[in-house]
């Protein structure tokens, strides 16, 4: 089939006629043709991306409806002041950014060093270990979480023997104790992503040519300072790459306190997230343009990550060739 | 291949140390599932030796699914849930792969002014969370009135941007640009290039954005739980399994007091257990193509 396509175009080729409007002609037949073959998904970027962004502009510049004074209409930036001033705003974030502190380097740690050590291990040991790290990915959202209860409740944990040594009887107090949850949620969220992550900078690493492993080794270099000095640096993108996704995931944390909260018999801070925050303005008080407000600052902030994550990681711009 | 080395300290630390990972991951797992098969009074009186391995039976099995799927004001609520999951999920993943595969290759073989404007949103969605834009699809759904009905489920969960991301991949190594040359040399059109050519080797991006796109799906929980909280009917599994927890005489004594069904642990354990069932199948279905499309699914992780 090939062959035949390739003799018809060498026929036809050499046939004369004006270089440049055949080229406008085309240009244009090919621009049509994009956007017809692109259309179901520009209509799915409307209604799943674009339109929800507008409406959520529109919204957080209107005014809430109350008991006293039920009108809606523009309010300007009052809903980005209702939230900028709410009493949990700053705590959100903070617990974000202490929950970061902890889980970001030790899933980086986490990550890359089993990568390292999946690397440094050829054959079926290696793979074999870099599957059972991926299983617990599986485990998404939802099943993670039940599992962790599975782990975090003393009453039947196969840990019941540590939460009885460092005093603790009850799921409550495992996961409300002060300052405890950023750890529980390191734990919680290490397990399930650290495995995928593992794969990904694996990938990494079967990239580096043999040759540039074997002169290291000839001129002496041993595991470690092949992996130190070597794979290291060579891995940074996909590292950078790893960080800044995490970086993102931590934003949008929901699930994970919003059902330990649940567990401990409401033992933790009801809106420990500003994602919780924006759920508990839509649902909870039902002021729609603070909800809007609220979604909009963290599209903001995640916006700028994504952006890097495109332009810093050679996604964009690579297949020019 | 095989080189016989020695254990050397280095090596016998490394091999220890992955080891002992590898049993940090697996031994909650397997107690998890263990705990799925076993019976309340089991898991009360702490029987069963390690991880409860010796309390596991097929009967206790019966007793729960019986109070799983015995709960609900008529019970079959359960069921219902992994029905509705099934549709919203699979929808999604349809509509994913419809959309995906002639932008993909649009995006990948077509030039066009507002090609690298469509790839960089593409891109920047993909790499967002996409939980951030889920209170302003709910204002949306709100506004027209659908809250509570499984069909703009389905429709915001086929707007898919890392399908169209690895259709886009797909085209990019798969389709040479003189392939498209030729083709339209021959008097087709750019759509009936697609159509002719594009798709007939388009096998392994199908597989991969489906698989992709129902797993996302079936594990999403804050867009269900925003849109069709409010419709104890028409939710889906995963926030099924909260309610289920919520119901919990561990965790909630008033509310379970009112209950005619019980879930403790091995129950909660099953229907997670049950839940992950299809994504299993799922993944066993695609694992051929996945470990050939290993290189381009691991961009996203």
């Amino acid at each position: 089939m090939t062959t035949a396509t390739v003799d018809k175009r060498s026929t036809s080729v050499p046939v004369p006629k004006p270089q440049r409007s055949r080229a406008k002609a085309s240009r244009s037949s090919e621009t049509r043709g994009a956007w017809i073959l692109l259309s179901p998904y520009v209509v799915l970027l409307l209604i799943g991306g674009i339109v929800p962004v507008g409406y959520a502009i529109k919204t957080a510049l209107e005014k809430p409806p109350t008991p006293l004074d039920p009108s809606t209409g523009f309010g300007g930036v009052a809903s980005f002041k209702t939230v900028f001033t709410d009493y949990r705003f700053v705590d959100t974030f903070q617990n974000v950014l202490a929950t970061l502190v902890i889980w970001l380097p030790i899933m980086m740690v986490g990550i890359v060093g089993l990568a390292l050590l999946i690397h440094a291990s050829p054959g079926r040991f290696g793979s074999a270990m870099r599957f059972v790290y991926y299983i617990p990915g599986a485990l998404a959202g939802i099943a993670n979480f039940v599992l962790w209860v599975y782990l975090l409740n003393p009453g039947q944990s196969p840990i019941e023997g540590f939460w009885h040594a460092i005093g603790v009887d009850t799921i409550k107090q495992a996961v409300a104790a002060p300052g405890q949850l950023p750890f529980i949620l390191t734990a919680m969220m290490f397990f399930q992503g650290v495995g995928s992550w593992i794969v990904v900078v694996n990938g990494g690493l079967n990239g580096i040519s043999e040759d540039v492993l074997e002169a290291a080794a000839l001129d002496g270099a041993n595991a470690w300072q092949l992996a130190w000095h070597v794979k290291l640096p060579i891995i940074r993108p996909w590292i950078g790459y790893a960080a800044l996704m995490n970086l993102a995931y931590g934003f949008q944390l929901f699930l994970e306190p919003q059902l330990l909260d649940q567990v401990a018999s409401n033992a933790l801070p009801d809106q420990w997230t500003p994602t919780q925050l924006g759920y508990a303005f839509a649902f909870s008080n039902y002021n729609f343009p603070a909800a809007a407000a609220m979604s909009l600052i963290l599209l903001v902030i995640t916006l700028g990550i994504g952006l890097l994550i495109v332009f810093r990681s050679g996604l964009f711009g690579k297949e020019d060739n | 291949m095989t080189r016989i080395e020695s254990w050397s300290p280095g090596r016998l630390a490394r091999v220890v140390s992955m080891l002992f990972v590898a049993a940090i991951f697996l031994v909650p797992i397997a107690g998890f599932v263990a705990m799925a098969f076993r019976s309340n009074d089991g898991v009360e009186n702490g029987s069963g030796g390690f991880l409860g391995l010796g309390d596991i039976a097929w009967s206790n099995v019966r007793y729960s699914w019986s109070q799983v799927n015995g709960f609900g004001p008529e019970g079959g609520l359960f069921t219902r849930w992994l029905t509705n999951s099934l549709v919203v999920a699979a929808g999604g993943a349809i509509l994913a792969v419809v959309a995906a595969l002639p932008a993909g290759y649009a995006m990948a073989r077509l030039r066009f002014r507002a090609r690298r404007a469509v790839l960089l949103i593409t891109l920047v969605t993909m790499v967002m969370p996409n939980t951030v834009l889920v209170i302003p699809l709910f204002l949306e759904v709100n506004a027209v009135g659908a809250v509570g009905e499984l069909w703009p489920v389905a429709l915001i969960m086929g707007f898919f941007p890392f399908g169209v991301y690895l259709s886009y991949i797909h085209y990019l190594t798969t389709m040479p640009k003189e392939l498209v040359e030729a083709a339209r040399l021959d008097g087709l059109g750019e759509v009936s290039v697609f159509w002719w050519i594009g798709l007939r080797i388009s096998k392994q991006v199908v597989v991969l954005v489906a698989f992709f796109a129902f797993v996302a799906n079936w594990t999403n929980f804050f867009l269900p739980l925003a849109l069709l909280s409010s419709n104890q009917k028409n939710q889906t599994v995963s926030i099924g399994l909260q309610q289920l927890i919520g119901a919990s005489p561990l965790f909630n004594p008033t509310v379970a007091a009112g209950l005619d069904v019980k879930l403790y642990m091995p129950q909660l354990a099953l229907a997670t257990f049950i839940s992950m069932l299809p994504l299993l199948a799922v993944f066993l279905g695609a694992q051929r193509f996945l470990i050939r499309g290993e290189t381009v699914g691991a961009v996203k992780g």
